[in-house]
Parts: structure tokens; C-alpha cells; sequence
């Protein structure tokens, strides 16, 4: 039967379809229920559709201080994990030199351990030491410590693909090391860089397990909603956490647009153009 | 540049994150060791005894907790490469310009933060949601059973949170993979499955295996899903510890359970890189060889 | 002359490595203040700050409404920053223990803990006593069934800000016969059942469904009890061990019974009007939730102020009308009788004797601090699963 082939060549794509509204339908839940207007405390059942808390998204200040400290550890963080993680990047990518593996090793192991660990072991740091005081500096510092290691990976795979004969050619024309880095490896790896500081900036945002552990008594956005949750999570948390993925989408789609834009200018081939995902994502 | 200079660059280049890691994750690592052989509490403070028993005691007092984490996250992350393998190989294969998009979708879900996404499941999988409704009339749950405060419930939240970190690796060495090959299989008379179990699966396998890893070793250290999801019998080691750590404070005890589930996921990892390299774990094939 | 240059030289750097290895020893070996004891000496009263200044609290979530702070801040023009941070008596001193052991409070002036963790705090060193002058208000109107508590019997330190009782909340309509604790140990509601992840409210109200006087169980009372409910969690009887959020479930259904607290059924009745507050067979357990000025508080005189205010019955009338508990101020029935009837007749808020007469305050373990712990860890083990 004609429909029966159609299924078996199209059954990869349809798996992976239903894969990805899998991953969307708790996007779409949360959405869902901002448009709800719940009659007590909890909101968990349709009563109702309601703009209002769309219209007074940040009418919480609690909720919205917290986001606004989310946002700003977020920010630095990406600029702290990105710059540490490129440089580290670029040594392990180009140079070979004694103690590689170690390097390595010591990127990869934080990945690797749960992050109830991560924060543990930080909390009983930052309690003996008791140079640090808790909350927004123990955050920002746990938040770089875990964000380097995926920078790393994404600048690194970037690099990789990056042809060296472009940096050959600068130094050809007598530029130093420093130049060349500043006017053509920087900008090339440019798309990976960004990505990675996005990673990081998202990976912060995320953060619940180790910010627990670490906030004193700093509260991020993630905090607000483990401790609003026992009272009832305000709509509000649903419009801003909706707001935060459209925002995310919006980028996107500017960033896919650009790139084909560009394609279309450099008149790549098809196939290169299909098989060089814009982003370089981790691993 | 000297060839002194030049040698001293790397280090020069690496010295600010590793020294961002060194003093933030391995001297905690350390500081949390010594903890875990101390005894005390907060009002008396805490003396070094070499107090071993705290491994000792809170290794048999918790192994269900432990066990069930291995087990929750080795279910989990056996359906993640079971979701995530198809998923990846359709952004790689089939997506065409899709693919970013695709991807992109795939991430997107990070942007809502991980406590708000696994409390939308709990409205999905609530005792009256269309969801378990439709579950129970195609007998998947029993006419009385729940879904929720289950262990299946903290199984389904670990698969979903922890999705993406298997499907990234999958699709990078997916897109690696050479067509040609695939070519080549088909060349010489292969069935769809043949090529898949012979060529495309074996390429992969470093892929799968960084998935495995990325997936797995959070999960198991996870709490959040076991708390909003679970009931009283779900309860993962990581439950444990942030109990131990944040509400009943016993922090040497606390310590000494952290450091033995880093222990034995350590191991795991180290035989994973003995077989096959740090540069595989970070998704380098040529580096593996 | 460079001999005596490299001596100089050598010296110098033998004492920096000196002082290096020194500090570095300090650093190590001390253990800095976050986990070494505290001394309990002498307790200092809070004076000293700025009466117009800027004042900080800490209080659990949904505790005031929304226009005291405002009005607080116009009457007497005290910027006042009003944080919801404390959500568990034991989350809550994990986060500020580390700073009040040095004297810090991060800032607060004022925090809000239950009796039993105010009287832990009290007896560590890290709660200042009051002067009681500054505070007339509260001298006078305190209710006298809160005047001399077993933790504070002079009312030294702690100035009630809310109280309550924990006993049965139920689902009127789903599992009307619930009428003492241990019914919710009946199989058929088994797996809808919920119990509170605070140990000094579940256990003892476990204690007394079986006639064990809570006020003079001995640890084996307790340990008992502690069985009990294992097995009750351990067969699936009990669904979730809860904070504050046994509410949602049971306005969903999903719960049809559970040990609660009563001020939650006052106000979950707009999620779902059949879930109602039933006072246990053999009683319930009464607690309060008190204001404290901690050590290292930058501005007590704007919490003497502050503490004032809100024992102004007309003021507190106006907390009482939203967070529905039991207030501690006198003359507030009175204010609401005119106001708001409902609420000045609603036995929850304005309990009766009768309605208490089984009722027995809140209780810890008995025994010394190790024993107490024993008792404490078999709890959160059964919590935990």
C-alpha cells in the first residue's frame, strides 16, 4: 500500500517529530497556563482565559527582583566562562604541550559529576574558607566554575574546523600573533564564541541544584519558584518563563535568517549549506 | 617570539580557567573529603577523627536510595538513546533546512528554566489529567493506580529533563559520519538495516557513549524530579544529600555519601577513558585512535 | 656590598615564605568561623539604629497582606524591605547560621521562625534579647494564652507575629469520616493520604491518635510513633511527606486527607470550597511563628518600631483578614466583628477554649542535643524514602 511505503521511508522523520513535540509539550502546558485565571492560590486547573497577567507581568516584586538577579548572574557569568573557556580552548586546540591530557581531564571531570556534588562540595568550600560570603559572589563563581567546561567544547569543536592556512597567510603578509588573532581567528571563530557564551548564559538561567546550595540568601528565579511552589506559583512565573522561550525563539530565528541571508551571499553550494548547522553546538 | 616565550604560551593561555577550576571545583572536591572523615556538628563544630565510619555507616543505611538512582538513571538514559537516536538521526539526515530549526527546538526547552518544566509535568501527569485518563483507558495504569508519586513518574521527568544532553552528542557524530560510506554499503547490496547495524551504528558508537555518559551521570545524582514527581518510595541519593546538607545538616555524613557517589561515577568514567581517550569523551574521534 | 645585599635578600624572603606558610595554616587548619562552634555568651539586648532608617525582614511566604508594609512605611517613613525567604524552620537557619555565627544576620533586623527553632537560635547565641520599653504595644496587647511560653516564659526575645494549629485538613466532600489522625491510616484512603515534613507537627499528633501525652513522651514514644508512619509510607498509605504544597494536591483531588495546618484551609477554601479544617480527636498541636532580632541586626530600633505597629489592633486587624490565622493581638475580634463577621466568627481564627481543650503546644524531643538528633534523623530518613 502506498501509504504503508510512505511510513516506512518517512518513519525516522516521524519518530523525530513526535521526539520534538514531546520535548515542546511542557512549553506548551506552561504557556497554556498563563492564560489561565486560577480562583485561589494554585494554578493547576483551567478555570479560565485571562490576559491580566499578561498585562502585569512583573507586578511580583519579589518575583521580579529574583529574575532581575537571574539575569544579571546569568550575563556575567557568560562573560566570565566564555573568556576563560576560549583561552583554554585555543591552548588545547593549537599547541601541543606537556600536561595536555591533564588539561583535559580536569575540563571534562566537572561535566561528569552530578551537580548536587558540585554544589555541595562548593557550599562546604565557601563555609570553611569563609572568605566568600554567600549568595550573589559564591553564585556568580559556582556559575562560571560550571559554565567553563561547555564553553570549552564549543569554541574547541569551532576551532577545530577552522582553517589554519587563513592564520598562515596572516603572518605571511607580516601581521604578529596577536593581530592575526585579533583580525582573523577571532572573527571566524566568532559563531562559536557566541554560541558558547549563549550556552552559558542559558545553562545559568537554568541553574537550580547548585544555586541552592550556594545562594545564602540571594534569591534567582529558579529559587523564587522552589520556594513560591509550596504557596502557589503565581501566573505571573508562567508569563515570564513563556516570555523567556519566545525570547529565545525570537533570537533564533534572527540568527537562521542572518546565516542563510549570508549563504545566499557567499553562494555556497546546497549541500554545504545543509550539512554546516549554523550554530556550533556542544559536542 | 623566543622559543622559550613560545612554549610558555599554552600555559600562559590556560592558566586563568584552570586556575578558575583548580581553586572552585577540585579544592572543594578536597575540602569536601576532609569533611567527610570529620565528626561534630554546627553548634560544637567539627574535629578531623579519620572518621571512616560515616562512609561506612551511610553507605548501608542509603544503598536502596543509591540503587535506585542507578537504576531510575539508567532507565532514563536507556529511553533517552532510545527517543534521542531517531531524533538525532532525522536533524542529521532527513532535516535538510530543517535541521537548525530542529535543533534548535531541541535546546529551546532549557530557556524555561528546569523547576517550571518538570512542574508542567506534574499537570500532565496528574490523577485527573486527560493524560492518565487516556493512559487508563488503554490499560497502561491500573483503574485505581496514579501516575504521579510513582517511580515511573521521576523515570519519565529524568528522560525529558536530561533528553538534550543525549540527543546534542548523537547528532554531532551523526553529522560526522561520511556519506560515502553509506554509499558504499548500499553499493554492495546492504539492506537499510544492514548498513545501519554495520556502518552507521559502530561509527557512531563514540557519540552514543558520550551521550550515555552526559545523560546518566546527572541523573543519578539528581533530587528535582524525584521531588516534585515523586512519592515516599522514589527517593533518589541526591534526595539524601541535599537532605543532609540542607535540612537535617549533617554535613560530614552528607560529604561522605557525596564523595562516594562521585567515587563510583569516577570509575565508570575512568574505564570509559582508558578504553577510549579523553578526546573521545569530548566528541574527537581522530583523537581516539 | 653585595654579600650583605644577598643576605638582606635571602632574610626577606625567608620571613614572606614564613608569613606565607603561616596564613596559609590559618586558613586551613582554623576552620574558619562557618563551621566551628559558636560560644553562648552573654546575650546582648538589642539597642542602637536608626529609628528612620531602612529595616529589613524575613518572613515566610503569604504571611501579611499587602498593605501594611505600605502603611508601615508611610506612618513612620522606614524604608522597609520585606523578604518571603523562610520556607522551612531548617532550610531557613541552614542559610543564616554561617553568618549569625560570626554576629552577622546578612542584614536583617527582623526573621520569623517557629517557636522551637526561635528557642534552638535563642540558646546558640545568635538571638538578642528586647528591651521591653521600646515596645509597649506588644506588652500590653500580647494575648495572654501567649504570655509565658515553655521556650520563653518571660517573652525575652521572641514577639509572637502569627499563630496556629496543625491538625486534620480534609477533602469534606471525598472523605467526610476523617475525624481523627488515625484515620488516615485507614487502607481506604490509602495513597491519598498526605502527612507534613515538619517532625514537632507530625509525630506528636501520630503520638496522641494512640494516648501518649506528647508533653511527657520519652524518645521511645517518639520512635514508635516514628515506626508507625514508616510503615505507613513504606506500604504506600501515605503519598507525599509535605510542606506547604498538600494544599494543591487536595484541591485537585489527588489527596483527600491530610495533617495540615489551619490557616491553609482558611485559605484554600477559594481554590476549593470543600476543603475544611477538622480538629482532631484527640487534639492538636498549637505553635506560633515568632519576630526576632538577631544578632548583628543593623537597625533594631526600626524592628522595636515595627513590632509596635503591627500589635496596633487596627493594623493587625487587617493582617488577621488575609493570612487568616490565629492572632496574637487583643481586640483585634472586636475591630473585625464590625469589619468582616465571617472571619471574626470563624473558630479557626478566633478559636475558642473549647475548640482547644485537647490541644497541647508545640513539643520538641526530649533528651539532650544527641538524643534529639537520633530522633530527628529517623524522621527525615522515613521522609526522604
Amino acid at each position: 500500500m502506498k501509504a504503508w511505503r510512505w511510513l516506512r521511508e518517512n518513519a525516522v522523520m516521524i519518530v523525530g517529530i513526535l521526539a520534538l513535540l514531546y520535548m515542546l509539550t511542557p512549553i506548551f502546558i506552561i504557556a497554556l497556563f498563563s492564560f489561565n485565571n486560577p480562583s485561589g492560590r494554585y494554578n493547576f486547573e483551567w478555570v479560565g482565559f485571562t490576559t491580566q497577567y499578561w498585562a502585569h507581568p512583573f507586578a511580583i516584586s519579589e518575583l521580579t527582583d529574583a529574575l532581575l538577579v537571574s539575569i544579571r548572574l546569568a550575563f556575567f557569568t557568560a562573560i566570565g566562562a566564555t573568556i576563560l573557556g576560549t583561552l583554554i580552548a585555543i591552548a588545547l586546540v593549537r599547541y601541543q604541550f606537556f600536561g595536555r591530557k591533564a588539561a583535559n581531564l580536569l575540563i571534562v571531570i566537572p561535566m561528569a559529576t552530578p551537580e548536587v556534588v558540585i554544589g555541595a562540595s562548593l557550599l562546604s568550600f565557601f563555609l570553611t574558607l569563609n572568605v566568600f560570603e554567600l549568595g550573589f559572589q559564591t553564585l556568580l563563581i559556582a556559575h562560571i566554575m560550571f559554565s567553563v567546561s561547555f564553553v570549552v567544547i564549543v569554541v574547541r569543536s569551532r576551532l577545530i574546523g577552522f582553517d589554519r592556512r587563513l592564520e598562515e597567510a596572516s603572518a605571511d603578509l607580516g601581521a604578529n600573533a596577536f593581530t592575526t588573532f585579533r583580525k582573523v581567528t577571532l572573527p571566524l571563530i566568532a559563531p562559536g564564541v557566541v554560541s558558547a557564551a549563549l550556552l552559558s548564559f542559558a545553562l545559568s538561567i537554568d541553574d537550580f541544584v547548585i544555586s541552592n546550595f550556594n545562594s545564602g540568601s540571594e534569591v534567582t528565579f529558579p529559587l523564587y519558584i522552589f520556594g513560591a511552589n509550596q504557596r502557589g506559583i503565581p501566573v505571573q512565573v508562567n508569563v515570564i518563563a513563556t516570555m523567556l522561550f519566545l525570547i529565545t525563539v525570537f533570537a533564533m530565528v534572527v540568527a537562521i535568517v542572518q546565516q542563510r541571508r549570508a549563504e545566499k551571499a557567499s553562494a555556497m553550494r546546497p549541500e554545504e549549506i545543509a550539512n554546516k548547522p549554523a550554530m556550533s553546538l556542544p559536542v | 617570539m623566543t622559543s622559550v616565550r613560545r612554549r610558555l604560551v599554552p600555559y600562559g593561555l590556560l592558566a586563568p580557567g584552570l586556575i578558575w577550576l583548580i581553586v572552585f571545583f577540585v579544592i572543594p572536591m578536597y575540602y569536601m573529603g576532609e569533611l567527610s572523615l570529620k565528626t561534630g556538628t554546627i553548634e560544637t563544630g567539627y574535629q578531623m577523627t579519620w572518621a571512616f565510619s560515616n562512609y561506612t555507616d551511610s553507605i548501608s543505611q542509603y544503598s536502596t536510595q543509591f540503587v535506585r538512582a542507578f537504576y531510575y538513571a539508567g532507565v532514563a538514559s536507556l529511553l533517552c538513546l532510545l527517543i534521542g537516536y531517531p531524533l538525532a538521526y532525522a536533524i542529521a539526515f532527513k532535516a535538510g533546512r530543517w535541521k537548525n530549526l530542529m535543533l534548535f527546538a531541541v535546546v529551546a526547552p532549557f530557556f524555561t528554566t528546569y523547576l517550571i518544566r518538570t512542574i508542567a509535568w506534574k499537570t500532565i501527569l496528574d490523577d485527573s489529567s486527560p493524560v492518565v485518563s487516556f493512559l487508563k483507558t488503554i490499560h497502561l495504569v491500573p483503574q485505581d493506580g496514579r501516575v504521579l508519586a510513582t517511580s515511573a513518574a521521576v523515570i519519565a521527568g529524568l528522560t525529558y529533563n536530561f533528553l538534550p544532553f543525549m540527543v546534542l552528542p548523537l547528532f554531532a557524530s551523526l553529522e560526522r559520519l561520511d556519506r560515502r560510506l553509506l554509499e558504499a554499503g548500499k553499493d554492495l547490496y546492504a539492506s537499510a538495516t544492514q548498513t545501519f547495524l554495520k556502518v552507521t551504528l559502530p561509527i557512531t558508537m563514540p557519540g552514543i557513549v558520550a551521550g550515555v555518559l552526559l545523560t546518566f551521570i546527572p541523573a543519578a545524582g539528581d533530587y528535582v524530579n524525584a521531588t516534585f514527581l515523586g512519592g515516599t518510595n522514589q527517593a533518589m541519593i541526591g534526595n539524601v544529600i541535599q537532605s543532609k546538607y540542607l535540612v537535617v545538616r549533617d554535613y560530614s555524613e552528607a560529604a561522605a555519601l557525596s564523595f562516594t557517589l562521585m567515587a563510583i561515577i569516577l570509575v565508570a568514567l575512568i574505564i570509559y577513558i582508558k578504553f577510549a581517550g579523553t578526546g573521545a569523551l569530548m566528541g574527537d574521534e581522530e583523537e581516539a585512535r | 656590598m653585595p654579600n650583605m645585599k644577598m643576605k638582606r635578600i635571602r632574610l626577606l624572603l625567608i620571613a614572606v615564605l614564613a608569613l606565607g606558610a603561616s596564613l596559609v595554616l590559618v586558613a586551613c587548619g582554623g576552620g574558619g568561623g562557618g563551621l566551628s562552634g559558636s560560644d553562648n555568651s552573654d546575650v546582648t539586648t538589642a539597642t542602637g539604629g536608626d529609628p528612620t532608617g531602612s529595616l529589613n525582614i524575613s518572613n515566610w511566604p503569604l504571611y501579611i497582606d499587602n498593605q501594611t508594609i505600605k502603611n508601615f512605611q508611610s506612618q513612620t517613613g522606614i524604608k522597609t524591605t520585606y523578604t518571603e525567604d523562610v520556607n522551612d524552620n531548617n532550610e531557613f537557619f541552614g542559610k543564616v547560621q554561617p553568618l549569625l555565627s560570626q554576629g552577622e544576620s546578612g542584614g536583617r533586623d527582623i526573621i520569623v521562625v517557629t517557636d522551637w527553632m526561635a528557642e534552638k537560635m535563642y540558646d546558640l547565641g545568635y538571638i538578642q534579647n528586647l528591651d521591653k520599653s521600646k515596645i509597649q504595644n506588644v506588652e500590653n496587647n500580647l494575648i495572654p494564652s501567649l504570655q509565658h511560653p515553655s521556650f520563653d516564659p518571660d517573652r525575652k526575645y521572641s514577639v509572637p507575629w502569627q499563630s496556629g494549629m496543625t491538625g486534620l485538613v480534609v477533602r469534606k466532600d471525598l472523605a467526610p469520616d476523617v475525624k481523627s489522625i488515625n484515620d488516615l491510616f485507614d487502607p481506604k484512603y490509602k495513597g491519598k493520604v498526605t502527612m507534613l515534613t515538619e517532625m514537632r507537627d507530625t509525630v506528636p499528633l501520630v503520638m496522641a491518635a494512640d494516648g501518649v501525652d506528647p508533653t511527657t513522651a520519652t524518645t521511645q514514644d517518639w520512635m514508635d510513633a516514628i515506626d508507625k508512619i514508616k510503615k505507613a509510607s513504606d506500604s504506600g498509605q501515605i503519598r507525599r511527606f509535605t510542606g506547604n504544597d498538600y494544599v494543591q494536591d487536595m484541591a485537585k483531588g489527588d489527596v483527600v486527607a491530610a495533617i495540615g495546618w489551619s490557616g491553609d484551609a482558611v485559605q484554600a477554601e477559594s481554590d476549593n470550597e470543600n476543603i475544611a479544617y477538622v480538629q482532631p480527636a484527640q487534639g492538636c498541636s498549637l505553635w506560633s511563628d515568632n519576630m526576632l532580632i538577631p544578632v548583628g541586626a543593623p537597625n533594631p530600633a526600626a524592628a522595636y518600631k515595627f513590632m509596635d505597629y503591627v500589635y496596633e489592633p487596627k493594623n493587625q486587624a487587617k493582617i488577621t483578614e488575609y493570612v487568616n490565622y490565629v492572632s496574637p493581638v487583643k481586640g483585634v475580634k472586636e475591630i473585625l466583628e464590625k469589619q468582616d463577621p465571617a472571619i471574626a466568627n470563624n473558630e479557626l481564627i478566633f478559636p475558642s477554649e473549647e475548640f482547644t481543650k485537647n490541644c497541647f503546644n508545640q513539643v520538641s524531643p526530649p533528651g539532650d542535643e544527641a538524643q534529639q538528633q537520633e530522633v530527628e534523623q529517623a524522621f527525615q530518613d522515613v521522609v526522604t524514602g
